[in-house]
């Protein structure tokens, strides 16, 4: 088990800066999810810390140790590829005995070892079966045991859901929460699917193009953006962002959506955060979920524009142009294209975002 | 009424479609049987008489000559050929085994990023493009006693070398042998360049992460997948080098006496001096018999190799 730290990480390639500066400090057997659009920098971060690509600038630490000259081969580190990289010309057994055989391990040893590991992961009966012909769960599972099998302190897991079918990756998301806990290991997990950094990251680190946005749990990412981008990024669909100017009216300080009308009254806290930013245009966010129709003079009223049945809910598509909104509701939501509804958002919800910098103010 | 009858007719119009597609490619067949199975045949007959052009007969009433297998049991016992097969052998034991590493080494070499990579590749890949007998008439020069060669050798010697390479009996072979690993090492480089790029990078990166060194990643990863084309490429060598003529027939003619005879120098001239095609014919048939074998043995064991993987 082992701290990561990462300090002013820079990646040049070329003209191209893959990652500036970042800074990250990943905690003794915590389950970090890098998560971020592709070519946010999330891989060239991984690649880093296995030490298959040597940072521009900046320090990678595992602990106290700086891992500059430490070749991959010597850093203790686990990976899991997107494609797994089975060695296809194997058995199951070959493969999971791969590590240990190069370290020139006792052979006795390296079958208890293997016979542990294939037990945990349920691929004892698939032992002398040859590796090319698995299906792809157990080609998952066997590439984590391949790296576990080691005791790395660290593991990587470069999106290994990514080819993998919507029904099977819930399965797997099970599974790899599973396994963690069984490893008890560090673990990075880069990934461009939410809900995968959602259900099984103790922390989320969101990036885009190759700035850390935010570091924080999954709630706290969720509930609290700490800017645009993540706001817009994380939900699905993401947040709602209405840009307006902060205005006093006769019941206390609300957002005025220009065409829309204002807002009702920005609970307390968030209006004295916003006076003491010193804001004026502003972005009025709030979440899709937590939208409820309102009567006439208590929301906002704007336009069905398409209404998106999705199974469990339903989502409005709220406004044109400029201003639009999604909203999700119970299937039995009585709204369709053409009519106009009164929508509030849940008060403490509501977020507010500096339209210039695009950071939070306030609670964030 | 129609989708009823063409259910029906099914079997009857798979029959008459099989009978039109054999109609279609009679004449094909007729020019595949033609070209591959005529000269074989005709090679067959010719090679159980003692048919020669300056009897005034044709080929085809060469069973007027019949000998049954006299032709056979002559190239069992005549020590010449066992002599030009012997030879060609060891060329071939020295050559391809030279080529293969050269090959192999400069292809690694080639995976890495150097300077200068881009034209060291066209540099590398010039001598296959030369034609055969220009290369043997380029070491033909460069092994004359008064040649690049002995002067290169004087100048790291310090004193003058005038070795007779192409006209002494035991060195010959050396120069030949020199000419052919110069012009087909590109080959096996090309070959074995394109198997090492087809390595997947993520299994190797999987196996460094794991631990293993350079050495032990090329013995259990590289190798293992490049056993099917570093069988294509000896099998192709083993087979072309086999066959050398050109090269070693303008730099010694064979010579001097039988030194560099090879089989292909030894047939040409046991055809165009001595003229005794039923001879030749047979000769010719005992090593394609030879060369089918050591071919059929390679694709057993590459389609062995695919069933497996």
């Amino acid at each position: 088990m082992t701290a990561i730290h990462l300090e002013g990480l820079v990646k040049r390639f070329g003209d191209f800066t893959a990652l500036r500066a970042m800074d990250l400090e990943i905690r003794d057997g915590e389950f970090m999810a890098l998560l971020g659009p592709s070519g946010c920098g999330k891989s060239t971060t991984m690649n880093m810390i296995a030490g298959m690509e040597a940072p521009t600038q900046g320090r990678i630490l595992f602990d106290d140790r700086d891992m500059a000259s430490v070749p991959m081969g010597q850093r203790g580190v686990g990976f899991v590829f997107q494609n797994y990289a089975i060695f296809t010309h194997m058995t199951v057994r070959q493969n999971l005995a791969y590590g240990l055989k190069m370290r020139g391990m006792p052979r006795a040893e390296i079958d208890k070892r293997v016979g542990a590991v294939a037990e945990l992961l349920q691929l004892t009966s698939l032992l002398d079966r040859p590796s090319a012909k698995l299906s792809v769960n157990i080609l998952q599972r066997l590439a984590i045991g391949r790296s576990a099998i080691i005791e790395p302190a660290i593991f990587l897991l470069d999106e290994p859901l990514s080819n993998v079918d919507a029904a099977f990756r819930a399965v797997m998301r099970t599974e790899l929460r599973h396994l963690q806990h069984a490893f008890r290991q560090t673990m990075v997990y880069v990934t461009h699917d939410q809900l995968e950094a959602m259900t099984m990251a103790d922390r989320i680190a969101v990036m885009d193009h190759g700035v850390l946005q935010q570091v924080g749990t999954p709630l706290e990412v969720y509930n609290n953006p700490a800017n645009v981008f993540v706001a817009r990024f994380i939900g699905s669909p993401g947040m709602n962002l209405l840009k307006g100017r902060l205005a006093d009216s006769d019941r206390g300080p609300v957002v005025d959506l220009g065409q829309l009308g204002a807002t009702p009254p920005l609970p307390d806290a968030l209006a004295a955060a916003a006076r003491t930013a010193g804001a004026e245009e502003v972005f009025y966010c709030f979440r899709p979920e937590e939208i409820s129709i309102a009567r006439e003079g208590r929301g906002l009223a704007m336009p069905v524009t398409f209404v998106e049945r999705i199974g469990a809910r339903t989502i409005v598509h709220l406004g044109e142009g400029e201003e639009t909104a999604k909203a999700v509701f119970d299937n039995d939501v009585g709204l369709s294209a053409g009519e106009t509804a009164v929508i509030s958002a849940n008060e403490e919800t509501v977020r507010l975002f500096d339209a210039a910098s695009g950071q939070a103010i306030g609670s964030a | 009424m129609v989708v009823v009858d063409a259910a029906g007719g099914g079997g009857r119009q798979d029959e008459e479609s099989r009978r039109l597609g054999f109609a279609l490619t009679v004449p094909a067949q007729m020019l595949v049987l033609f070209i591959a199975a005529f000269p074989l045949l005709m090679q067959a007959y010719i090679s159980l008489t003692d048919w020669s052009p300056l009897d005034g007969i044709g080929w085809w009433r060469a069973w007027e000559l019949w000998n049954g297998f006299a032709n056979y049991s002559d190239l069992a016992t005549d020590n010449r050929f066992w002599g030009a097969l012997g030879r060609t052998i060891i060329v071939m034991a020295i050559c391809v085994p030279a080529e293969f590493l050269l090959g192999f080494g400069l292809a690694i070499l080639f995976t890495g990023n150097f300077v200068g990579r881009r034209f060291f590749y066209s540099v590398l890949l010039m001598p296959m493009m030369v034609v055969p007998a220009v290369a043997g008439y380029m070491f033909f020069m460069l092994f004359q006693s008064g040649g690049p060669v002995n002067d290169i050798l004087s100048a790291i010697i310090g004193s003058p070398v005038q070795i007779a390479w192409l006209s002494d009996p035991d060195l010959a072979l050396f120069a030949v042998i020199a000419s052919d690993i110069w012009q087909w090492t590109p080959l096996m480089f090309l070959i074995l360049l394109a198997g090492l790029l087809g390595v997947p990078e993520d299994q190797l990166k999987a196996a460094t992460l794991l631990g293993a060194s350079w050495w032990q990643r090329f013995v259990t990863i590289v190798l293992p997948r490049m056993k099917t084309i570093i069988v294509i490429a000896l099998a192709i060598r083993v087979i072309e080098n086999f066959k050398v003529f050109d090269t070693f027939y303008i730099m010694t003619g064979g010579g001097p006496g039988v030194a560099t005879e090879t089989i292909s120098i030894f047939i040409y001239k046991v055809t165009t001096q001595e003229l005794v095609w039923g001879y030749v014919a047979a000769i010719g048939l005992t090593i394609l018999i030879v060369l089918s074998v050591v071919a059929g043995v390679a694709i057993k064991y590459m389609s062995a190799q695919r069933r497996e993987a």
